[in-house]
């Protein structure tokens, strides 16, 4: 069984009428909605058109929103409804990340996920969806898409249909006849500078610019609902903090199974700075939950497909490898360092790379699906935290050989750092999307600070370089200092692009 | 057992209601404790909406609990709605829900519009109100008593209590709605509403937005849908691409108020096709008194009237027709060529829009429906009928008899033909002491917002002497209310009993709203004693309200009101509203009564539980229901050779009332083949191609279709100058006038207030999207911004109807969608109204208040606007001519300037061009002519006019073979002038004689229209006798030349162009020179001295010169003297060497020119 919607653009009227019994049905709080109507206008006069799409959740037959969600608050019901229940929501956003379809969004009155569930209630009593009895034009059909006698499977095999985003796979389950092509992909309707009776929402006016000049054809949008980032600045600079604590200690690790010597730097500053930083990293999302009090379900009700979910247990490995460590460099304890340098490594590379799978189930972020994020992350995470220590070398006195250790790993990780984002930004982006992202970043409004970011990775490697011995501790003290707002600048841009490229 | 739900509908394994034997019952889940199963039941209690006037119905989900409303949703049983809404009808929760309604009955303890309120009892409220009445009536002060409703939402009942009272004190919002609309259609067969049948159409014609907005958009867009889906096609006029444009087949923008040009190059093209139907003409349309008004000469034979007919209307070629509406001539031509494959499946609308915008706009519904009419399309399957065969209006017991008087504040002798109450120009006639309101009821009516020229309205409502005592019955603040003694609160749709009806499709249904909490509480026992007590607060229904006022207005019975408030069930004891609607179901239903007992419920049981009845389906050409021998009992027909040969009359008296619609007495008509139907409802039964009634009272030329160019006519237009059609009407899908402004879930939606405005108007006004631009009108000024859209054509822009809501004081509107402003004073009769806070969100109980994430108030535009009333159908004509330039340094989004001394003025050169005229008889008014609270027939009787003459019209058997235009015509002996009458009011003694429209006279347009004479008013204006002359008609009266001097001075002394400038207060707009005032005045004055008006229409520039069509055209030009004022200008008419050649000779005679002296005359 597969519940599903056809909407028929055909004969929509654009009266939101679906919209508002569906608010009423659902109480949905001022400035939020389940399902919504976007108006997209195109031509010139008198050759002037405007085009209605009626958007909602799809209702995904592989829901990236179920997958991603890390405490299974979204659910696929038996019958094909993606449900949500509140009560497991921790308010992570990431379902809003995840979703192609903007459908998702945070309840003013719960702070927890909510979006069309198919009046999942209703359904269970054999009512159809609100939206559905309100329509004054029947233009929203239901049932089930797997019974090839019913009205709806009839209607999407004899009539050509469409559906959101279908790049993205998702299976998606809202069917479109007759909608216009620049209805269903944002990216070919700009936003007006208003719309015909509302305005467009910060976001969607600071992006239309450059939105506008990729569009194919002349469509405007001029009407839609608001879809502030989901994630902000405590995301970007969980980035940084999680780097510096997994880059300090992978290096360490790494340089005391090779046998370098970093002294205090390598014993207890790495250690503490990896203790520090991830409980700074969890604070920031403890505090970036819009339901912060239930941040154990995600321990307590874990959704094992939810890299959400694996990465709290990383950073939690991670600080206990990195505690551990520290206590030896605290009490001198000799005797556990090798296994726990071992494992060390494999826990900094996670703890630095794991967002890459977080964000490769942000579906909704093409920006952020690279192949090579994980290994980008990794070079970050080598760079902030070699930098780091660079920074720590002089007080704590590390050994020159030391010195040269942690000098030509910042220099080679700020080097394939630079490498990482050359190969990102200078090749051809696997959608639309990601390239209009990355675009916003080369070329467009985050330009200024893409550039910082990595002239000043760049002229941070150079001043390291000049110290490749190991010889010019104010240098790779310098130098380590301005990697850290290279990345905390470059995690904001990326964050924030990776979001900016509307879904609907 | 169960009954047919017309809305029923299951998708598989899901039904869109759960089944009527459960809706005392029905278990829903909790949306909000999903996933986890949290029970709910609800008691689902029908009602009506109450928003638009479509009266869809509701379902309201009644929480057992605690009886409250929890949400709303369609009714199945519905057959207009089925079940389904549009965003206005769910969202009746918010306006319930509303922290801000008004809840308790409260009394002005400061000065009017000062902000000071306590509350109040009702039974103090009531007593003090009832006495102010009673001493009214007891001092004969009846016509003091004024109850003033904009959307009714209810039939019959305001009817009901004012006829009680012997009021003539109905009056409504109609005349800045719809009024056009209704003369056009009304001339035709005496129903004013358009009912069409889209579902089963091949041709669907709007001149509206049926598809997202309007009365009816619900359940026409369902059909409108089907009918596409079934093959029909969708044409769309409209200059703004609305949402329905945006579906439609053919979209065609007409320049605002040529549409009348287009549809009758439509007519033309189809009777030179002979693409009509012609039985359907030959028996319904009153061709011979077509022929025999306008071509005497002819015989009296049907193909010979349609020759004439097809050259009567030959000038209105595609290139006419596309130079008035400066679109391409393929697009008409495509238009036509729809209309003429519709095989009499013509399904057309209009309501406002160009009907209500344009002067003259009323042709426009008159040449929609004459396309029906030519395709046989009338009252046909998947074709257009008339409103009422698919409405149903039910009286309550007892119905008092009509009042036995005339309200002239109300129906003023200006407007014979007024197709409603002349309710917008209130203010100005009390500024004329043409009397006063002592008591004066509003309900549903913001005129302060609503209406042109508000602040008219405030300075009226102020005025204690003016003004004696203002109730605003209302369930929320408004504009209007802030300037009330009273503020009552009444219910919304889940609060109040009305029955409500409407011709969504061609079946017949009747609505019953209720207060569902009242009926959950008989449903459970509870006991309570009025509405008041089921409803939030102190909420009332009027219903009740009117009952208990009435009874105490006459306590002990002796002044005979009382008799219509008792039961009819207890003698002698006040009714109950229980009783009153039992009455109705019992005995005016049909077929209510026998429904009701096959599911063993009284009529009245069923109605609460289903809400509504389904009375008939199917219904089409009820005119050619045959008359049984009941039908025909006591009857007589009118004899052959009369106007109104072959209709069927039962005797009547002074002292009987006719129908709403329809002459009294009239039962049919008996056809040339012997046999009788009902017919329609004009005097002959037919329809009227020709009126007589138009002829009767005083507009002649104007006896048939015709197209007369707007006050707003592309030639009146300087683009150059900033000049632009400003149309201000136009609704978004979600919002509903004042009405929606406390529903949350509708403002988040639509919440801004763009000034429509092509990119090419833009660019030549150097203002892109975003920019706050002035745009000047004849009286003031508002600031507003663009949004520069393709969606528009160039030359128009257009601001939403919906917003720029404000309030005086915080706690007096609805802060979810108005600004906080202030209104100062520049100068004496300068108003100037600037915003001091804009929406924000605020704290209140309900949390979302604080969540509203827009600021824009929106715009106050009508403000600015001035009065436009059309002579003849009263209509305000709402497009304005304005002049749009960047905002000034200074000016502020929202402001609004306006001096109300130059509203006066346009106020009296619009008033200046009609033509108080009594009709034969010594009428009023012509009889069939909708009126709502019809009086007795005495009534409409000017006690000291003749009554004897020629009371019915005389047939001018004899037709008026001699040259066209010889003012044979004997019929209207009765001095339809008749402005001398002693009573009429106001002065305007020339009335008569005074000159036709300003436009009529003013547009070059015209006369040029190649060869065609009939070009409308082309006859009128060009015909320089037109009504100028009619010396035959007005014989004697002071029609004649002295007349128009007279009207000359008055009509013009102070054209605002003058004021504009010099009157406008200092530091204030001057208008530009472009603006109708200042610029049109000057101009005008020049070559048309004495028709002032005329500047109303068409700057002068073009008048005089401009327009190279009017110049080329000798006749028009009658002797190189600017033919066009010739209609006011007796010379003219008295010339007829000038026009005649062409008129005559031309071979154009257009339609009216033959019948009109003018043209006539001109031979």
């Amino acid at each position: 069984m597969r519940y599903g919607f056809a909407i028929d653009q055909r004969t929509c009227i654009g009266c939101h009428a679906c919209t508002v019994a569906c608010k009423t049905e659902h109480e949905v709080p001022v400035g939020q909605f389940r399902t919504w109507v976007k108006y997209v206008e195109s031509g010139t006069y008198p050759d002037t058109t405007r085009r209605f799409g009626v958007m909602r959740c799809n209702h995904c037959t592989d829901a990236p929103c179920v997958k991603a969600c890390p405490t299974h608050a979204l659910f696929t019901r038996d019958d094909g409804i993606v449900d949500f229940d509140k009560d497991n929501c921790i308010g992570c956003k990431t379902c809003m990340q995840a979703c192609p379809y903007d459908a998702i969004y945070i309840d003013e009155e719960t702070h927890t996920a909510a979006k069309c569930n198919f009046c999942a209630h209703r359904v269970d009593a054999g009512l159809e969806p609100a939206c559905v009895v309100v329509c004054p034009t029947h233009s929203i059909w239901v049932g089930d898409l797997d019974d090839a006698s019913s009205g709806i499977a009839g209607l999407v095999r004899d009539n050509p249909v469409a559906v959101r985003a279908p790049e993205q796979d998702t299976g998606p389950n809202v069917f479109y006849l007759g909608a216009d092509r620049a209805v269903l992909d944002p990216l070919e309707a700009p936003a007006d500078a208003t719309y015909i009776y509302a305005t467009p929402d910060a976001q969607r006016a600071a992006t239309a610019a450059e939105i506008a000049a990729e569009a194919d054809g002349d469509a405007r949008l001029t009407l839609n609902t608001a879809h502030p980032r989901p994630w902000g600045w405590r995301v970007w600079t969980y980035m940084w903090t999680k780097a510096v604590g997994a880059g300090a200690l992978g290096l360490a690790a790494l340089a005391g199974l090779l046998g370098v010597p970093l002294g205090a730097a390598g014993s207890v500053a790495a250690p503490a700075l990896a203790v520090v930083m991830t409980a700074l990293t969890a604070l920031l999302l403890v505090w970036d939950l819009k339901r912060p009090e239930r941040f154990l379900y995600i321990l307590l009700r874990p959704n094992p497909r939810s890299w959400l979910m694996w990465g709290s247990w990383v950073l939690i490995g991670f600080s206990g490898v990195g505690l551990a460590l520290l206590a030896c460099g605290v009490f001198d304890v000799a005797g556990p360092l090798t296994v726990l340098r071992w494992l060390a490594l494999p826990a900094a590379a996670l703890a630095a790379g794991y967002t890459a799978f977080l964000f490769g189930q942000a579906e909704g972020r093409d920006l952020w699906q690279s192949p090579v994020l994980f290994w980008h992350l990794l070079a970050q995470a080598a760079t902030v935290g070699g930098g780091a220590l660079l920074v720590a070398a002089p007080v704590l006195g590390v050994p020159a050989s030391g010195e040269r250790f942690l000098t030509r790993a910042f220099v080679l990780a700020a080097v394939a750092n630079l490498l990482v984002l050359a190969i990102e930004y200078a090749g051809k982006h696997a959608s639309r999307s990601a390239a209009l992202a990355a675009h916003m970043l080369t070329r467009g409004r985050y330009a200024r600070w893409f550039w910082s970011a990595a002239a000043l990775t760049a002229l941070a490697a150079v001043l390291a370089a000049l110290g490749w011995s190991g010889t010019a501790p104010v240098l790779g003290l310098v130098s380590g200092v301005l990697a850290q707002p290279a990345l905390l600048a470059y995690e904001r841009v990326f964050v924030r692009a990776g979001q900016d490229v509307p879904l609907s | 057992m169960t009954i047919h739900l017309p809305g029923d509908r299951r998708h598989e394994h899901l039904r869109n209601f759960p089944p009527p034997e459960r809706w005392d019952d029905h278990v829903e889940y909790d949306a909000k404790a999903h996933p986890r199963k949290v029970e709910r039941h609800f008691m689902l209690v029908p009602t009506t909406c109450f928003n638009c006037e479509s009266a869809c119905g509701l379902l309201a989900y009644v929480d057992k609990d605690d009886l409250t409303v929890r949400k709303v949703e369609g009714n199945p049983a519905h057959p207009g709605s089925r079940g389904r809404n549009c965003a206005k009808g769910p969202a009746t929760i918010n306006q319930l829900n509303d922290p801000e309604r008004i809840l308790h009955p409260l009394r002005r303890t400061g000065a009017r519009g000062a902000g000071e309120w306590e509350r109040v009892s009702w039974d103090d409220a009531l007593d003090d109100i009832a006495a102010r009445i009673r001493k009214a009536l007891d001092e004969d002060r009846h016509d003091e008593v004024m109850y003033h409703v904009g959307r009714p939402g209810e039939d019959g009942f305001a009817e009901r209590f004012l006829a009680a009272w012997g009021v003539d004190g109905h009056n409504t919002h109609t005349n800045i709605c719809s009024a056009g609309a209704r003369l056009g259609l009304g001339l035709w067969g005496g129903f004013d509403r358009p009912s069409p049948d889209h579902a089963n159409a091949n041709v669907i014609l709007l001149l509206s937005s049926h598809l997202e907005t309007g009365h009816y958009f619900n359940p026409h867009a369902q059909r409108i849908m089907e009918g596409k889906l079934g093959g029909a096609k969708l044409i769309v006029l409209d200059p703004r691409m609305s949402n329905t444009a945006s579906h439609a087949d053919l979209w065609i923008a007409p320049w605002p108020g040529s549409e009348a040009a287009v549809l009758l190059a439509v007519a033309a093209h189809l009777l030179r096709e002979r693409a009509i139907d012609t039985e359907y003409v030959r028996r319904w349309v009153n061709w011979k008194v077509y022929l025999r008004e306008l071509h005497p000469d002819a015989d009296v034979d049907f193909e010979v009237f349609l020759d004439r007919l097809e050259s009567d209307y030959s000038g209105y070629t595609f290139a006419y027709a596309a130079e008035q509406a400066r679109v391409p001539e393929e697009r008409i031509a495509e238009l036509a060529a729809y209309v003429a494959g519709c095989d009499r499946r013509l399904a057309a609308h209009i309501w406002r829009s160009a009907a209500a915008g344009n002067l003259g706009g009323w042709q426009v519904a008159r040449a929609l429906w004459f396309l029906v009419v030519l395709t046989g399309s009338l009252g046909a399957e998947g074709g257009t009928s008339p409103n009422g065969w698919n409405k149903f209006i039910p009286e309550g017991p007892d119905m008092p008899p009509g009042p036995d008087r005339w309200n002239e504040m109300i129906w003023p002798r200006e407007y014979p033909l007024s197709t409603n109450e002349m309710s917008f120009l209130l203010p100005h006639f009390l500024n004329e002491g043409r009397g006063r309101v002592d008591t004066y009821f509003s309900r549903v009516w913001n005129p302060v917002w609503t209406c042109p020229d508000g602040f008219s309205w405030i300075e009226a409502l102020k005025d204690e002497d003016k003004v004696g005592c203002h109730i605003a019955l209302t369930p929320t603040w408004s504009e209007t209310a802030e300037f009330a003694d009273y503020v009552l609160p009444m219910g919304h749709s889940t609060e109040r009993h009305d029955t409500h009806s409407y011709e969504t499709h061609a079946g017949t249904w009747l609505g019953f709203r209720q207060p569902v909490g009242r009926v959950a509480h008989d449903k459970t026992g509870r006991a309570y004693t009025d509405t008041r007590d089921v409803n939030p607060g102190e909420v009332w229904e009027e219903n009740e309200f009117w009952f208990e006022l009435s009874w105490r207005i006459d306590p002990d019975g002796s002044r005979g009101i009382r008799r219509y408030f008792e039961s009819p069930y207890r003698p002698g004891e006040k009714v109950t509203v229980d009783e009153y609607y039992r009455w109705i179901f019992e005995n005016q239903v049909p077929g209510l009564p026998e429904k009701a007992a096959e599911q063993g419920m009284s009529p009245l049981a069923y109605m609460r539980k289903y809400g509504v009845a389904e009375i008939a389906t199917g219904i089409y050409r009820v005119d050619e229901k045959p008359l049984g021998e009941a039908d025909l009992a006591g009857t007589a027909a009118d004899p052959e050779g009369s106007e109104t040969a072959g209709v069927l009359r039962r005797p009547v008296t002074l002292d009987d009332r006719a129908p709403l619609i329809g002459e009294a007495g009239a039962v049919g008509v008996r056809h040339d083949d012997g046999t009788a139907t009902q017919g329609w409802r004009t005097p002959s039964r037919k329809l009227e191609l020709y009126s007589p009634s138009m002829r009767d009272w005083g507009w002649p030329e104007y006896a048939t279709p015709g197209y007369i160019p707007s006050h707003v006519a592309y030639d009146g237009i300087d683009a150059d100058a900033g000049e632009m059609v400003l149309v201000p009407t136009f609704r978004l899908p979600t919002l509903i006038h004042t009405r929606s402004g406390n529903a949350k879930y509708l403002n988040e939606i639509s919440n801004t207030h763009p000034l429509w405005l092509n990119p090419r108007d833009a660019a030549r006004a150097g203002v892109g999207t975003g920019d706050l631009v002035r745009l000047t009108t004849e009286i003031g000024y508002l600031v507003a911004r663009v949004w520069a859209t393709e969606g528009i054509r160039p030359g128009v822009c257009a601001l939403s109807h919906h917003m720029g809501r404000w309030r005086l004081h915080e706690g007096e509107g609805s802060r979810w969608v108005s600004g906080l402003v202030e209104i100062t004073r520049p100068s004496d009769g300068t108003y100037l109204m600037r915003y001091r806070k804009h929406v924000a969100p605020f704290e209140s109980a309900d949390p979302d208040s604080s969540r509203i994430n827009w600021d824009d108030p929106g715009v106050h535009q009508n403000l600015a606007f001035p009065v436009h009333p059309d002579p003849l159908s009263g209509m305000h004509c709402w497009l304005q001519k304005v002049s749009l330039a960047p905002a000034e340094p200074n000016d502020r989004y929202g402001d609004i300037y306006v001096d109300t001394n130059l509203s006066r003025q346009v106020y009296e050169s619009w008033q200046s061009q009609t033509r108080p005229t009594l009709g034969p008889g010594g009428q009023r008014r012509p009889e069939f002519m909708m009126r709502p609270l019809k009086p007795i027939r005495r009534a409409y009787r000017i006690p000291s006019a003749p009554t004897d003459p020629p009371t019915t019209p005389t047939p001018p058997t004899t037709p008026t073979p001699t040259t066209p235009g010889t003012p044979t015509n004997p019929e209207t002996s009765t001095s339809p002038g008749t402005p001398t009458s002693p009573a009429t009011p106001g002065p305007r003694p020339g009335g008569g004689g005074a000159p036709s429209f300003p436009t009529t006279a003013a547009t070059p347009g015209f006369p040029t229209a190649p060869g065609s004479p009939s070009l409308g008013n082309s006859g009128a204006a060009a015909t320089p006798g037109t009504p100028g002359p009619q010396p035959r008609d007005r014989g004697g009266l002071p029609a004649t030349p002295s007349t128009s001097a007279t009207s000359g001075p008055r009509g013009f002394p102070a054209p605002p162009g003058p004021q504009a400038g010099g009157g406008g207060a200092p530091g204030l707009p001057t208008p530009s020179p472009g603006s109708p005032g200042a610029a049109a005045t000057p101009g005008t004055s020049g070559p048309l001295p004495r028709d002032g008006g005329a500047f109303l229409a068409t700057p002068v520039p073009q008048a005089g010169s401009g327009n190279p069509l009017a110049t080329p055209d000798p006749q028009a030009g009658g002797g190189g003297a600017p033919g066009l004022h010739s209609a006011s200008d007796p010379r003219a008419g008295g010339v007829p060497s000038t026009p005649g050649p062409r008129a005559g000779g031309g071979g154009v005679p257009g339609l009216r020119s033959a019948r009109h002296p003018g043209a006539g005359g001109v031979g």
